[in-house]
Parts: structure tokens; sequence; C-alpha cells
């Protein structure tokens, strides 16, 4: 017999959610459904706002730097592309003289620095 | 010959937009057939929302702005310089460097600004959250009051069917405000007053905007024993007596004036002329679907500038850059706009300082009232940590 069968009066909602679970019921997994949401109720309970902050936080760090890793790649790939032939020592070093390249080894060799540092 | 889009204003509309646009006409940027300039006036952009939460202690000047630089794809052309005139018919802009701009396609985003100077004796007798200085001066305020009387009262542009900014935050701000008192253990000497003026856009005689949330609210109100009235629409405020004068003729005394002030349009864009507004709001006149300008060549406004019924929210910036990214890549490519913006606006409000309620709406639909809860809470606290700021990179 269906559960929804079972139901006194009738209740358009109650009904449509339980022929929703049904195949849950009837396969015996309905168990997993009630963990997960248990599990779930004791996540938010752990979460408070210093957490959540930090959490965040860590999330804008993170799409920061992949964002800007990203743009920086796609938009040299794009350069580099526009090229027809490859730049010679002479074009290189000339890109070495612009100010953003030098701000951007600066970047990298400190980022190393820093690394090191923390070894 | 190279298309040039200028957008004005580095607030979450320009950013957003900008962003937006580099992903759409990427392939013609490549090319050299389009590039973007992005004009503000401050190399900083803010998380305006936080000054809210500034006026309750819980953010610091530093964690509310990011460089605008950072948030911005590096094909955009970012200038720090105040835009100061517009020349509609010359399809050029000036700048207070001197510097001349000439664009194909202009975008005004320079959202809108508190103007309590417009209502007699606010300025010097109320308080408000709508600027760093003003929500930090509330702060202390709210910080070190121990017994008295704080009535809230909220004013709307003079303008027909325009909301002021950001529809909720008064609701918002009167339950933290709560939460703040109870926490201290001054609510029970501390009065609260929640009032709205007679005419809140479509609707008279009512507690909020919008008529299912209105009509939610006395039983929010009455629960926390905060009173509340309506038809409060604030006419002048006595700053020696401490005392708040309605248009309907009634006095209320204060110890604290908590008021939503009247906004206006930036002096540029109350400059130029195009507005149609009342009381020299500034509003521009805007098709409420394409979002271009009325009367004008290739100008769209984005945000706060609008005259549209929709609230002057961030999450209304959301939903119009796509439309905007969309109609100028259309102009550009097959020489018309082709998307519409349907007036969505969706944020979680917080209710108190713990929990949250997410919403939507838009032309057609108003605000459903959910419960409060503390996931809604923790979700805006989310929001206002980090997803803000990958929303402004156009991530989300
Ligand atoms: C206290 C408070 C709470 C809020 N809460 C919410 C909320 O919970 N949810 C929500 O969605 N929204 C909220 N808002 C509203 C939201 O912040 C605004 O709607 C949004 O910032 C509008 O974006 P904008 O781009 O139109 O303007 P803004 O973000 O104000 O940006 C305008 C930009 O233009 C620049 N500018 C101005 N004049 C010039 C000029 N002449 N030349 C060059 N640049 C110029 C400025 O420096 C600024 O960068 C809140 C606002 C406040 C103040």
């Amino acid at each position: 017999m269906d559960v929804a069968d079972t139901l006194p009066g009738h209740n358009a909602g109650l009904v449509a959610l339980l022929t929703k679970l049904q195949p849950l019921l009837d396969s015996g997994r309905m168990d997993n459904v009630v963990d997960v949401l248990a599990l779930v109720s004791d996540l938010v309970d752990m979460l408070d706002g210093a957490m959540v902050e930090k959490l965040a936080l860590l999330f804008e760090q993170a799409t920061a730097v992949s964002w800007n890793v990203g743009n920086a790649a796609r938009m040299a790939t794009a350069q580099t592309q526009a090229e027809e032939t490859p730049p010679s020592l002479y074009g290189l070093l000339s890109l070495l003289r612009e100010p953003d390249t030098r701000r951007g080894v600066a970047l990298a060799l400190r980022t190393l620095n820093v690394l090191g540092r923390q070894l | 010959m190279s298309k040039h889009i200028v957008i004005v204003g580095g607030g979450v509309g320009g950013t957003m937009l900008a962003n937006q646009l580099v992903t759409k006409l990427y392939s013609e940027i490549l090319r050299g057939e389009v590039c973007i300039t992005l004009l503000s006036n401050s190399p900083d952009h803010f998380y305006k929302p936080a000054f809210m939460y500034v006026a309750f202690n819980q953010f610091f000047d530093e964690e509310l702005k990011r460089p605008e630089r950072s948030l911005l794809r590096p094909e955009i052309d970012f200038r720090v310089d105040e835009v100061t005139r517009f020349d509609f018919a010359g399809q050029h802009l000036h700048t207070r460097s001197g510097k001349r701009y000439g664009y194909d396609f202009l975008v005004i985003a320079t959202g809108c600004v508190p103007a309590p100077e417009r209502i007699e004796g606010l300025k010097e007798a109320g308080d408000h959250f709508y600027d760093y200085a003003a929500a930090r001066r509330l702060a202390e305020r709210l910080n070190t009051i121990e017994r008295g009387r704080i009535f809230i009262s909220v004013s709307f542009p003079k303008t027909p069917n325009v909301p002021h900014q950001c529809g909720i935050a008064p609701v918002e701000t009167t339950l933290m405000l709560d939460d703040l008192l109870r926490r201290r253990g001054v609510r029970d000497k501390v009065e609260i007053i929640y009032t709205y003026p007679s005419v809140a856009q479509l609707l008279r005689n009512c507690l909020f905007m919008q008529r299912p949330v209105g009509e939610a609210l006395p039983g929010i109100f009455e629960q926390r024993n905060i009173r509340f009235q309506r038809d409060f629409t604030l006419g002048r405020v006595d700053a020696e007596r401490r005392i708040a004068y309605s248009e309907e003729g009634e006095e209320q005394p204060f110890d604290i004036l908590m008021a939503t002030p009247p906004i206006r349009a930036v002096d540029v864009v109350l400059e130029s002329g195009v507005s149609q507004a009342e009381n020299d709001e500034g509003w521009l006149p805007t098709n409420h679907e394409t979002l271009q300008v009325y009367g004008l060549q290739g100008v769209y406004v984005i945000g706060d500038t609008v005259d549209l019924p929709i609230s002057k929210a961030g999450g209304a910036c959301h939903n119009q850059a796509p439309v905007i990214a969309n109609n100028i890549t259309a102009e550009i490519r097959l020489g018309a706009p082709n998307s519409v913006y349907e007036g969505r606006v969706q944020a979680v409000a917080q209710m108190g300082l713990n929990a949250g309620m997410p919403l939507w709406y838009d032309y057609a639909h108003d605000v459903l009232p959910t419960p409060p809860s503390k996931l809604g809470g923790l979700l805006r606290t989310g929001f206002n940590r980090g997803l803000y700021w990958a929303v402004a990179r156009g991530m989300l």
C-alpha cells in the first residue's frame, strides 16, 4: 500500500511529498536521507558568525587569486598569439623595460622570497 | 574604427557591468574594435551595505573596501578622475583633470548620495547609516544610550513612485537596534518607535512600500515590543529641543533620530539637465526594459541613478548589468538592443543581528516574507564577507 493512502483527510502537499518519497521508502534508502538531514542540521548548529566570516574570507582570497592569474594568462595568451613571429631577444628586453612587467617580476620574486621564508 | 564604451562610477553597478562587458565583447576587444574605460572619483570600491553594520559596531572601515583596480579585469582602462560635465550632444564628457573623453556608448553608474540637509534640522540633529562617517557617529550613540527614545523615520524621494535606497534597510536596522539594546541590557529603558510616511510609492498609510511585508510587520514588531506608527512624513526637526515634526502636523520628541534621509543623484548628473525628476532629485528618465536613457543617443544608466520603481539596491544592479551588457553588445553586433530588464531584485535581508530572510521581487511580484532563520543570517554574513567581491568581479 502507498503511504499516501494511509493519510487521514486530504492534504495535497503531503500527498505530493510522500509520492516523491515512495521509491526511497520502498527500497529502504530513506534512512540515508534522514542521516544526511541530521548531518546538515549538525553543521548548521556548529556554524557561527565567526566561522562563516573566516570561510567567506578564504573564499574571497581563493577566488581573487585564481581570477587574477586566470585574467593574466588569458590576456598574455591573446597578446602572444597575436604576434606573427616570436619576440626577438631585444623585444623581450624591451618588455622588461615596461613598468608593469617590472612590477610583475618583483611580485614573482617577492612571492618566492616569502615562500622561502616560510620553509 | 574602434568603439569606445565609457562607464562612469566604480560602485557595484559600474564594476560588475565593466567586467561583464569584457566577457561579452572579448573577441572585439582582442581585435582592437572595442575598448572599455571606467572613470571613478575614488580609487577604492566600497561595499556600501556594510555601513549599516558599522552603525552596530560589526564592520571595520578596512574590511568594507578594496582597491577598485583589483576588482576589474585587466582589459579595462581604469582612471581615477571625476566627471564634471556631460556633453551628450557631442558624445563626450569632461573630467576634473581637464581631460575630454569621447564615447560611442556611455553608462552612468554614479549612484546616489544622502541629502539630510534637504529637511530643516535633520543634518544637525538626526543620525543615519548611509555613509561611513555618519554610521560611526550613530554607532557611538547607540552604544552609549542608557535610557530614552529612539525615533526612526523614513523619507522617500518626492519623485512619484521612486523608492529610497535599499527598501528593507529601515526594517533591518530597527530589528538590529532591538537586538543590540537587548545585548547591552538597556532595552527596557529605551523606547523604539518605527514610523513610515503617508505616501510610500504606490501605497498609502502603510508600514512598508510593499503590502505583504507591510502586513507582516506589526506581528514582528509587537513580539519585540517595538512601537510603530503610520503617516509620519518627516517635515522638519527642531535640533535644539530635539523634536521631529511631521508634515501631517504631529510632533515627536527623541533622544536619537535614526533617519533614512532624502537622497539625490550626484552633482554632475543633476547639472546635466536631463532629469525630469521632481525636487531636483536628478533621477534619469530610464527605459524600464532596455535601461537606456530616454532622449539620448547611446546612453545607458544602471543602479541608484535610475527613476524606476524598483529598490535602489546592489541586488537590482546585479540583474541590470547583464541586460546592459547584452544590449550594448547587440547594438554593436546587430544594430539594436535585444535584452529586457524585468525589474528583478534579490537580497538576503538582515532581520536582527543573527537572522536572515532571502527575498526577491520584480515589476510584477512583491516580496513574499518568509520566517527569518539562522541559516539566512549566516548566508548574509557569507555574502557580506566574501561572496560580494566575487559578485563585483562579475564571477557570480
Ligand atoms: C546603508 C546601506 C545599506 C544597503 N543595504 C543593501 C542591501 O542589503 N542589499 C542591496 O542590494 N543593496 C543595499 N544597499 C544599496 C546599494 O549599496 C546601492 O544600491 C548600490 O551601491 C548602488 O550601486 P551604484 O553602482 O548605482 O552606485 P554606488 O555603489 O554608489 O557607486 C557610485 C560610484 O560612482 C562614483 N562617482 C560618483 N560621482 C562620480 C563622478 N562625478 N565621476 C566619477 N565617479 C563618480 C563613486 O565614487 C562610486 O564609485 C545599501 C546601501 C546603503 C547605503
